[in-house]
């Protein structure tokens, strides 16, 4: 037997074989060309915002959460080729766990939401430097982004494991990632002006927990709503875990369109 | 559930599957799979051949009845027993790289060491005639060619069971004889086979058994020459003269070897030749020879082809009746 673990001979293979460097370029390019572009040019015109000292030191913290986004649309992106090209299918023949392949997407979905908290790191750092944290605060960042890259793949691989329609799946993945980044504090606060309707909104969605609780980390500035924010995720993060694990049990084999 | 005798390697024991309650896909298999044995499972589409591969390959879980894989019940079966069995689906399959990175990353998969993996990828590029496309991506293959492709990954690792299904679609002829070749000799080593295909002398030439499937329900299990014997019907005769023979001469030859009394039919005539079946056409072939002697027609050659597979399959599955069923002495 391989001394590899299963899980991680998946993952291994999850990286290799089925994304392309056109695509990575895009998902991970277009939020750095964000930070720079958006950033750069509303620094022009807002100040400090809230307890961040410039827009585009608002900004990034949101950007970095939102990661948890592109892994898991990644990771769901995998998942749906592997559905289309008979993958799953044959990997289920072979000496895999279907706990396993599940448990290789998300974690797939957490190493790419790691690539991109590292690259948005990068890109950030000659326009706001390097942030100060302590190791709590890293450790908040980092679970976060694995509680939100737990939730979002779950609910992505849960919803690929129902359909049998590209087009659907990927409309809903579209639909999904822009209204959960724009109806969320990734790219502006929500205040006491907010509309309440849309405050309501922007506060159940779990992205907005996420990047609020980024944001405390890098503006030292826990709070208890940043506890209840973490406890929140977790809960939707295992949530969507079951529903994934549903899914998969549910899983029809034979052609998806 | 049934014991697994030793030399079988997997079992079926009143095994069914429904996709949805009621509507059974496959109902009451009952057979068992030997180490060793090519074992070939014909039926028409939508027969349940692919189901019944998923079931034993553990990929769906029986709805009805059971099985064993390896001596473990079919329900119980996992990781173990998986790693013992290789599978080529009926579906394309396959990953975003490179032929040759293909066949290596799944050998990675299924942990096969890496120099080990190495030198498999370049036997099978050479046996499957892959070598010279060993940096396309497998999109960019023809059918026949992702087909050959696709047997060929599963082949890069260890296993004692092999569920193919449908490997040889698209394939040319001296590619299906190279691969039917390999896969026989492979059983030749102890590698258990489960084949299913719809070219039938392909079954006939590699299975020690075959059962047939109709309907999701087991028609027969026999080897291909029992089959043929119990379902093939009549042999065909090719009698070719040296010239067209008239229609007075054909009703003639018509009414004589009715005379005979054996069932043949249909009678066909193309230019200088004559076809028909019968059970037992040696009375018939002499009779005809006498009446060609007294009528003046030189007989160029009369060949007698036996029976087939597929005529054996028709007659099991046909929707219309089968030879032995058709009326006595009909002409066409």
């Amino acid at each position: 037997m391989s001394p590899v673990p299963p899980v991680l001979r998946l993952v291994v293979r999850n990286f290799r074989a089925s994304l392309d460097p056109i695509t990575l370029l895009v998902m991970f390019g277009q939020p750095a060309f964000l930070i720079v572009i958006l950033g750069t040019m509303f620094n022009q015109l807002i100040g400090s915002v809230g307890t961040s000292s410039s827009y585009v030191a608002f900004l990034v913290p949101g950007m970095i959460a939102s990661q948890m986004i592109t892994g898991a649309v990644l990771a769901g992106r995998i998942f749906w080729l592997d559905r289309r090209w008979s993958m799953v299918e044959q990997i289920f023949c072979g000496p895999f766990l279907r706990a396993e392949y599940l448990a290789a997407l998300l974690l797939t979905t957490l190493l790419f939401s790691l690539v991109g908290v590292g690259i948005m790191a990068l890109v950030a750092l000659p326009l706001v430097g390097l942030p100060t944290l302590s190791l709590a605060e890293l450790a908040v960042i980092l679970g976060t982004i694995g509680l939100g890259a737990t939730f979002f793949g779950g609910l992505l691989i849960a919803i690929g494991g129902r359909i049998r329609s590209a087009n659907l799946y990927f409309t809903i993945q579209s639909l999904l990632q822009y209204f959960l980044i724009f109806i969320s504090t990734v790219y502006y606060p929500v205040t006491a002006k907010t509309p309440v309707v849309l405050r309501a909104v922007v506060y159940s969605n779990p992205l907005t927990y996420a990047a609020n609780t980024v944001r405390s980390a890098f503006t030292h500035s826990f709070g208890t709503g940043d506890l209840v924010a973490g406890e929140v995720l977790a809960v939707l993060a295992a949530v969507a875990f079951v529903a994934a694990i549903a899914s998969f049990r549910r899983l029809e084999f034979g052609p998806v369109q | 559930m049934a014991t697994s005798a030793p030399e079988s390697i997997a079992e079926a024991s009143d095994l069914g599957f429904a996709y949805r309650p009621g509507e059974f896909a496959v109902r009451h298999l009952t057979f068992a799979l030997r180490r060793g044995e090519i074992f070939g499972l014909l039926g028409r589409n939508g027969a349940g051949k692919t189901t019944t591969v998923r079931l034993l390959s553990t990929l769906l879980p029986p709805t009805e009845g059971g099985g064993s894989l390896f001596g473990r019940e079919l329900r119980r079966c996992g990781r173990a027993e998986r790693a013992r069995l290789g599978v080529v689906l009926q579906s394309e399959s396959l990953d975003f790289v490179s032929v040759e990175q293909n066949l290596r990353l799944y050998a990675f998969l299924w942990g096969v060491p890496r120099e080990l993996a190495k030198a498999r990828a370049e036997e099978m590029l050479d046996l499957f005639e892959l070598d010279a496309l060993r940096l396309r991506k497998p999109w960019a293959l023809s059918g026949g060619e992702r087909r050959r492709f696709q047997v060929a990954r599963e082949l890069m690792h260890e296993m004692e069971l092999l569920f193919l299904d449908e490997p040889t679609v698209g394939l040319d002829a001296l590619t299906r004889g190279r691969i039917l070749d390999y896969l026989a000799r492979r059983a030749r080593d102890g590698l258990a086979i489960v084949f299913t295909t719809h070219i039938l002398h392909e079954a006939d030439r590699l299975c020690q058994r075959v059962g047939v499937l109709q309907d999701g329900r087991v028609a027969t299990i026999a080897s291909p020459a029992e089959l043929k014997r119990r379902h093939g019907g009549a042999r065909t005769v090719e009698a070719e003269f040296d010239r067209p023979l008239s229609p007075g001469e054909r009703s003639e030859v018509d009414r004589r070897l009715r005379e005979k009394g054996d069932t043949f039919a249909p009678l066909e005539q193309v230019d200088v030749r004559l076809v028909f079946r019968a059970r037992n056409p040696e009375d018939l072939v002499a009779e005809l020879a006498r009446w060609a002697e007294r009528a003046g027609v030189g007989i160029e050659r009369i060949a007698v082809r036996e029976a087939t597979l597929e005529d054996a399959f028709v007659s099991l599955v046909g929707e219309g009746p089968g030879p032995e069923d058709q009326p006595t002495g009909t002409l066409t």
